[in-house]
């Protein structure tokens, strides 16, 4: 092909490929979605670079999808003047990256690690599965990976349409509907407007998913499955034994001048009645703080918390999270969490 | 650094600059050096410290072989450069294989010994630039061509970066003349090579890793029997994950070189219309399969040592040309695999010739044609459709051969290849539905486009297309390259 002509093929397809990004993501924004970044390994290890500022500047988070829901870390930050260092991962046990920690020599920092027994108290591969990779991406990120995050943040602060879990090709592809053979399972998706992650990893449900009873019910409709697997509790010695890992790991962080808390965010409705028959306070949490020696915050402890609810069953709606994370700053300030003067009634009472 | 990411973006554009500012044509040569060396850095710092050593051996050493006569000193000189380059190779790639082989022998013979992991880290592109250089050291020692002057120029050619990591593997000869003259792209070969470049990204990021890769990995890491039909579409996603994977970083390694003006060599030419064994690996892997063919398969004897020596040698080439893609003996029944095909397409071959020659003496051209179309029908006979039945014949054993190639273990690839052949009972059923119609469509597409493009090449494609046919291809290519976003990872061949 003459230059000419090749020049003016190049042009062309520049031209198209500038119309439709620019109407892809205009379409996207008609829709109520606005640029939020991938919660995703890459965002996650640039995250956890920051696990190492001083013990009285930072608390670091672990846990899974609950305490990034819940916790609202501009609501954390201005009432203690801390930084939140989310590290939770959605869909994963806590005890990986509990380890991961334990085992950096580096780390002597302030952690709270929010338990979701379903998940906490398995050892199923799967609630390994993200964390896994995470700390693997972490570990072995190089040069080039750094840099092309740094591009990538940039863009994704801009663009709707780089959220790749709604708008990539792979998740266009799972919007196609198509019956399965019989046997054949694939994880329900949730919903486009479901969860939306900021910079510092905080997740959030907007306005659009909120006001939308059909998404809700896709979602409650997820729990309603995952809540109905009959595989029974972890009990006796397999309990025991995560009872001494996660002691173990703790005494790690303690025996480096570091501090652990764990929580436990609130749920709802007949997820929350499913998680407390399988999983009783009783023999689950309460024991698994006696075994650790270990303080923990128990939503239903508190009065403020035990009535707050969560629209699809899981998780609080941002403004809940808002209750919830004051109430977690008190809750914290009484047991002596933040060091030096402490937090001035003022910022308690915000 | 991976093609696929925007450090790569970033960096291909500083590069473009660079090269298009008037400097003096050494200056560029040593901006596109340090490029180099930095594109490698990318990955792992350490590591440039042993493309230094690999290149300043060769160097020295392939200038000493060219000048040297003493034909002991010649030999000492070759076996440095040999233990220099394969030693390096041996123990990056092949430590933990060989020392887990060791281990698994010692513990058969009843001696307790378990070692600790040693944790070897694979340098990326190891065995890529490991047989660029050892090219050039053989060719010296055989004084098949002059030394590279300048270490410049040497350096230059082993870590230009478009080939540096997976190819295509160059030869001295190839490349090097290509730095002797100032070298920038003309406005055609700028925008064949941005062509190229989106092709190459469109064929890894969204053929390879957003349509491919998932049922793949699905069926490879599947745990229980399957269906004859999750197992078939398991292993002909992975068929043509391999191919868009490994052709699509060839075809950008191609497309950024000849942005900047220089030249690689081509290194698949649709393979998979390949109508033999021998012309798969005439259209696979080209480089590697010349590179096989002129420093291991020819020194071995090739043909010219008798029937049973050239069995012998179409056996050993294969068999390590295997073992080159993978530390493991999954990778080396690959390798055999291949092997017995080229053997049994020889041996064919040869009865057939036999026959011909036979026939030949007793009936006329004529008559053999006469007799021929009166026994089948003329749609059997045709040149074509027998080529096309040989074309599905030879992707056919190449699938079964990636079996083994991809299976983590030899028990993964039994229980596979069991499924895949109904031998198994409770097979489960595992791919959505989707992934069938995807896998479907893009395998018959594939081979198709293969068995319409065997005789062209992509250059003689954009050649014929109308302009707005070829903006609106490349927009497409674009375009679903901006939706597939980061479901994307590092390039197969990277491990090798």
């Amino acid at each position: 092909m003459h230059t000419k002509n090749l020049l003016k093929a190049g042009i062309l397809g520049l031209v198209l490929v500038t119309t439709f990004i620019l109407g892809w993501e205009g379409y996207w924004r008609s829709k109520g979605y606005v640029a939020t970044y991938n919660d995703d390994k890459v965002l996650w290890a640039n995250k956890r670079h920051e696990v190492y500022r001083a013990k009285e500047k930072a608390t670091v988070f672990i846990g899974s999808s609950r305490i990034k829901f819940d916790l609202d870390i501009p609501t954390w930050e201005s009432m203690t003047g801390e930084k939140a260092v989310q590290l939770a991962l959605v869909g994963t046990s806590p005890r990986l990256l509990l380890e991961d920690l334990a085992n950096d020599k580096n780390f002597n920092g302030k952690l709270v690690m929010d338990i979701t027994e379903v998940l906490f108290f398995s050892n199923a591969p799967f609630v390994n599965k993200s964390s896994s990779e995470a700390i693997g991406f972490y570990h072995k990120q190089t040069p080039s990976e750094k840099f092309s995050s740094l591009v990538d943040f940039a863009l994704e602060s801009k663009l709707a349409f780089l959220e790749e879990s709604r708008f990539s090709l792979s998740a266009l592809q799972g919007d196609i509907p198509m019956q399965n053979r019989p046997g054949v399972y694939v994880f329900p998706s949730f919903p486009k407007s479901f969860s939306w992650t900021s910079y510092d990893r905080q997740t959030y449900m907007p306005d659009i998913f909120l006001s939308d009873t059909n998404d809700i019910k896709r979602v409650t409709g997820v729990w309603a499955m995952l809540g109905s697997d009959p595989t029974p509790a972890v009990d006796g010695n397999a309990l025991t034994e995560i009872f001494k890992e996660v002691r173990t790991n703790i005494d790690k962080i303690r025996s480096r001048g570091g501090k652990v808390i764990l929580t436990r965010t609130p749920s709802s409705g007949p997820f929350a009645m499913g998680e407390e028959k399988k999983y009783p306070k009783d023999k689950y949490w309460n024991q698994l703080l006696a075994y650790t020696q270990t303080d923990g915050i128990h939503y239903f402890d508190n009065p403020v918390t035990k009535v707050l609810t969560c629209p699809e069953w899981s998780h609080l709606a941002p403004k809940d999270a808002v209750t919830y994370t004051k109430q977690l700053v008190m809750s914290l300030e009484q047991k002596g969490w933040f060091s030096g003067e402490g937090l001035t009634q003022n910022t308690l009472t915000n | 650094m991976l093609f696929n990411s925007y450090t790569f973006i970033v960096f291909f554009i500083v590069i473009l600059i660079l090269h298009n500012l008037r400097f003096a044509w050494k200056v560029k040569k040593i901006n596109l050096l340090i490029a180099s060396y930095i594109f490698y850095a990318a990955w792992n710092p350490p590591f440039v410290l042993l493309l230094w050593l690999s290149t300043t051996v060769d160097f020295f050493v392939g200038r000493a072989l060219y000048r040297e006569d003493n034909k002991r000193k010649r030999k000492w000189l070759l076996v440095i450069s040999l233990i220099g380059n394969l030693g390096m190779l041996s123990f990056f790639k092949y430590g933990g294989f060989l020392l887990d082989n060791f281990v698994t022998l010692v513990n058969a013979l009843g001696v307790n010994y378990h070692p600790a992991n040693p944790g070897i880290i694979l340098p990326a592109g190891i065995s890529f630039y490991t047989f660029t250089t050892l090219c050039y050291t053989i060719d010296m020692y055989k004084k098949e061509s002059e030394p590279v002057k300048s270490i410049l120029d040497f350096s230059l050619f082993v870590t230009f970066f478009p080939h540096l990591v997976a190819g295509p593997i160059v030869r001295p000869n190839q490349l090097v003349p290509q730095f002797a003259t100032p070298k920038k792209a003309t406005g055609q070969q700028l925008l064949n090579g941005l062509f190229l470049l989106s092709l190459g990204l469109f064929m890894k990021v969204v053929m390879a890793d957003t349509f491919l890769a998932g049922p793949a990995d699905t069926v490879f890491t599947a745990h229980n029997n399957l269906l004859p039909l999750d197992a078939w579409m398991g292993v002909l996603a992975f068929s043509g994950q391999i191919f868009f994977d490994f052709a699509g970083y060839s075809t950008c390694a191609i497309g950024v070189a000849m942005c900047l003006g220089f030249t690689l060599p081509q290194n698949f030419r649709f393979p998979y219309a390949a109508s033999g064994f021998s012309d798969f690996w005439r259209r696979w892997h080209m480089t590697l399969s010349a590179w096989l063919r002129d420093y291991l398969y020819i020194p071995l004897g090739g043909n010219r040592k008798g029937s049973a020596r050239t069995y012998v040698n179409l056996m050993l080439t294969m068999l390590l040309g295997g073992l080159w893609h993978g530390a493991s003996w999954t990778f080396v029944v690959w390798g055999a695999l291949h092997g017995t095909y080229l053997c049994v397409e020889r041996w064919i071959e040869q009865i057939r010739n036999k026959g011909q020659l036979h026939t030949s003496i007793y009936i006329p051209a004529e008559g053999k044609k006469v007799a021929r179309a009166s026994m089948v029908p003329s749609f059997f006979t045709s040149i074509i459709t027998n080529r096309f039945i040989k074309m599905l014949f030879v992707f056919f054993f190449v699938t079964i051969a990636w079996v083994f190639f991809r299976s983590a273990n030899f028990t993964t690839a039994w229980h596979l290849l069991s499924s895949m052949f109904g031998r198994v009972n409770n097979g489960a059923a595992l791919l959505p539905t989707l992934d069938i119609i995807k896998v479907s469509v893009i395998t018959i597409a594939l081979v198709g486009t293969h068995w319409l493009m065997r005789q062209s090449s992509i250059a003689d494609l954009i050649k014929k297309l109308n302009w707005k046919l070829l903006g609106i291809i490349w927009a497409a290519m674009i375009i679903l390259l901006v939706l597939s976003q980061k479901s994307s990872d590092s390039f197969i061949y990277f491990q090798f």
